[in-house]
């Protein structure tokens, strides 16, 4: 994944954290579309995967108690999008898991998380970017 | 008029288009459909619609454009349809389709979406049921996709 100077919002915190999160999610899906056999790269995906998801719970978390601060009229709806999102990841794992770590699951997963991450940040994110502006905090 | 419920539809893929992929795109009038154009070689996206509206969306990318889409995105070469990248494309359809609720919302009609489907190439319309059926292109760049929407009475 490409990170872009427009998808800034503004906030230093939460702009070094998108971009780091891009990265952990580019090191996944660059380990996951290698091509390599899938029983020799499986063990590296299922190490960047844990990296990506410790991550995403740490950024929603910061994320959500900047919102908190600047009083984001939007919070609850943001925080339900995370909560969705985290709820998505912990259930497609369990099955992940629960399949035997079967590439086609990781394949499906990780095409859907590229899309819904680079949505987030340009659309959801840059309304918390013009609540801040418009609100001037 | 029952087509002017594809607006929505239509604005949203061409909002989409311009904020996940900086691609502008122009959609198209809606119009009846009229008999099936050929429709192989493309990736089909089937997403349920139900509340105050029943039937469903389907948006019909041609392969190429599919692969453009999810190389923009991810910034990775991809040379065949592969899980990875209908799943990127249902995803996709998923965003267009849940703005496309919300704006519909604001005419104070009120739908549910239902998790996107990844339909067969070559698929034609499939609703036994459809008494309205309105379908528009959205016209990029790289490449035109086809908007369905199949409405119950």
């Amino acid at each position: 994944m490409i990170w872009k100077e427009k998808y800034k919002i503004g906030v230093p915190l939460i702009d070094a954290q998108h971009e780091e999160l891009f990265a952990r999610v580019t090191n996944f899906v660059e380990t996951l579309r290698s091509d390599k056999e899938w029983d020799e790269k499986v063990n590296s995906v299922n190490d960047t995967l844990g990296f990506m998801k410790d991550y995403v719970v740490t950024h929603f978390r910061d994320e959500e108690a900047y919102q908190e601060e600047i009083g984001y009229p939007g919070l609850e709806e943001h925080r339900k999008t995370h909560q969705d999102m985290v709820s998505y990841v912990g259930s497609i794992s369990e099955q992940y898991e629960q399949n035997g770590f079967k590439e086609i699951t990781m394949q499906q997963f990780a095409g859907k998380l590229v899309t819904w991450l680079v949505n987030h940040v340009v659309a959801d994110d840059q309304k918390i970017a013009d609540y801040a502006n418009q609100e001037g905090k | 008029m029952k087509a002017d419920l594809l607006t929505p539809f239509t604005n949203a893929a061409c909002q989409t288009f311009k904020l996940l992929l900086d691609v502008d795109a122009l959609a198209e009038a809606a119009q009846g459909v009229d008999g099936e154009s050929d429709q192989s070689n493309r990736v089909h996206v089937a997403i349920g619609i139900t509340g105050d509206l029943t039937g469903e969306v389907l948006y019909r990318f041609p392969a190429d454009t599919t692969l453009e889409i999810v190389k923009t995105m991810s910034g990775m070469e991809f040379s065949e349809i592969d899980e990875f990248v209908t799943s990127a494309l249902g995803e996709i359809a998923n965003i267009i389709s849940g703005n496309a609720v919300t704006d519909l919302s604001q005419m104070e009609i009120v739908c549910d979406i239902l998790p996107p489907e990844i339909l067969g190439d070559g698929t034609q319309a499939r609703s036994n049921e459809t008494t309205y059926a309105f379908t528009a292109r959205v016209n990029t760049s790289i490449g035109d996709i086809e908007v369905l929407l199949q409405l119950q009475s």
